[in-house]
């Protein structure tokens, strides 16, 4: 009991001292997950769709060789950016762009810097969910859109994606979820997110269990509320669960059914 | 007159295997306007197969297909526009469970044909209408029956002006008491002079309806004949034999 009320003095100490600055981290963290989570998404289903272009042996070879080329240059990127820790790949871009460029490219902002990894990283993920989001609408919603004339394009923006965005809604969610918990790693290039405040108030007051309290509520509530919002707006895309009649249906019939036909053809 | 030059769609010598399979071994018709044309036969025959040959949703081996006297097979045809003539039911449907039943029959009318929104949604209300299924347009696919659905397919294939509808085994995913309906509909076309290439186990349907009936077998049109001589004299013991097999005691 003593402790409890011990530990509440501290987060109170802590709060005042430094209460805007977790704010603030808690703001940005929101906005850089939210806008790479987006960004990462754009990339999920741009590469998603281009890795999805069916090669069929008609095609003119030059178009069978580009599209082969584009998956592997997908496959290349997603293997890469999935495949190492995104501590590092911030670290790798940041300090590798001047490196390579000799100071002529550098990061001007380290919003961009941390925009541009996380949500490259995002896109990693999501190009696999696409694809397999993809892959989960059946084949005869293809056949059926191809059959009324749509080509790739159409088939893919009017009858595939929309069902493909609904079952990877999960996908979408936790990889929202994930990045506001992962960019607490950007603090290695100096991003100024939630996590980068327990740095600084901890660096001045040693007040570290106190601190990482605070971190540890802020972060479970922001989750928390995002998954209540993800599933409120999975509800919403499933859209009504009854309809309306707009009057009776004439051709319903009871069972024995068919009737032969007056034979109007010889 | 019955010849070449004017027949909708001819198939010459159409090919196609499935790794060592041979499913189409040397088909060849001529469908002409107004033709019904049922394609009877057991199950691997190669009756699906050939009707998605024909609008491309399989590649064939070899062989040729003429629509209206262009080859529609080699390189650079513009295959979508090709499909856009050629409606196809399938026997799953395949209604787009992201849109309304209204929204099905819209969506190919403004992505391909390009018509105005206002026109598309009345052309639609019109072959629901038809297909009495105007009283479903806020319902989704998977809210409906399976004999609803395919009528909204039948509507959502009208409505794209189709020169010949392709019908793939239309009612054999459906329950016993719903076929009706959809056979139904597709009687009213056939009497209104829609050109139809039906694959069916429906005997006594196909038997009413066809102005010619194929039977195929092993990948080739075995027999072929008006419905009266098919069912009524076949020539082939194969033929005698599957029709054996679908008798229920009425006479054709």
């Amino acid at each position: 009991m003593e402790k409890l009320s011990q530990l509440i003095i501290d987060i109170g100490r802590l709060w005042e001292g430094y209460g805007n600055s977790y704010l603030r981290g808690i703001g940005n963290t929101l906005i850089l997950a939210l806008v790479a989570t987006a960004i990462g998404c754009i990339i999920g289903f741009f590469f998603g769709v281009l890795n999805t272009i069916p090669v069929s042996e008609n095609e003119h070879p030059v178009k069978r060789f580009f599209l082969g080329f584009v998956r592997v240059i997908i496959r290349l990127y997603v293997e890469v950016f999935r495949g190492t820790p995104m501590v590092l790949q911030a670290v790798f871009l940041y300090y590798g762009l001047p490196y390579i460029t000799n100071n002529a490219l550098r990061f001007s902002s380290i919003w961009l810097a941390s925009i541009i990894i996380v949500s490259i990283n995002t896109g990693a993920y999501m190009t696999e969910s696409v694809r397999g989001g993809i892959l989960s609408v059946d084949p005869g919603q293809t056949e059926g859109a191809k059959a009324v004339g749509m080509n790739h394009f159409q088939t893919m923006s009017a009858v595939i994606l929309p069902q493909a965005l609904r079952n990877i809604m999960p996908q979408i969610g936790n990889n929202f979820i994930i990045n506001v918990k992962d960019t607490s790693v950007m603090f290695i290039i100096g991003f100024p997110d939630f996590f980068a405040a327990h740095r600084s108030a901890t660096g001045a007051t040693y007040l570290y269990f106190p601190s990482a309290t605070i971190e540890m509520i802020g972060y479970f509530s922001l989750t928390l509320i995002a998954s209540f919002l993800l599933r409120r707006l999975e509800k919403r895309m499933d859209g009504e669960s009854s309809y309306e009649l707009a009057a009776a249906d004439p051709l319903v019939m009871t069972a024995g059914t068919y009737k032969h036909a007056e034979r109007s053809r010889k | 007159m019955r010849n070449r030059e004017n027949a909708i769609l001819e198939v010459r010598d159409l090919r196609k295997s499935f790794g060592n399979n041979l499913v189409l071994d040397g088909i060849d018709f001529e469908v002409y306007s107004g033709d019904v044309i049922s394609i009877i036969g057991s199950s691997g025959s190669g009756k699906s197969t050939l009707l998605r040959c024909i609008n491309q949703l399989e590649m064939p081996g070899s062989g040729e297909i003429y629509y209206r006297g262009e080859d529609v097979l080699v390189r650079g045809v513009n295959v979508s526009e090709y499909r856009a003539q050629v409606g196809m039911v399938f026997q799953s449907f395949n209604l787009f469970y992201n849109m309304t039943v209204l929204e099905n029959c819209i969506v190919g009318q403004v992505k391909v044909l390009g018509r105005s929104k206002e026109e598309a949604r009345e052309r639609s209300l019109e072959y629901l209408n038809k297909v009495g299924m105007s009283a479903f347009v806020k319902a989704k696919p998977r809210q409906i029956s399976g004999g609803q659905q395919q009528r909204v397919a039948i509507a959502r294939a009208l409505a794209m002006d189709p020169d010949i509808l392709l019908f793939d085994e239309p009612t054999s995913a459906l329950d016993p008491e719903t076929v009706g309906e959809v056979l139904a509909v597709m009687q009213d076309l056939a009497a209104e002079g829609m050109t139809m290439l039906v694959v069916t186990h429906e005997m006594e349907f196909a038997h009413d309806i066809s102005s010619e009936v194929f039977f195929m077998h092993k990948g080739k049109i075995h027999e072929r004949g008006t419905a009266s001589e098919l069912f009524e004299n076949p020539g082939q013991p194969e033929t005698i034999d599957f029709l054996r097999r679908f008798r229920t005691g009425r006479a054709f």
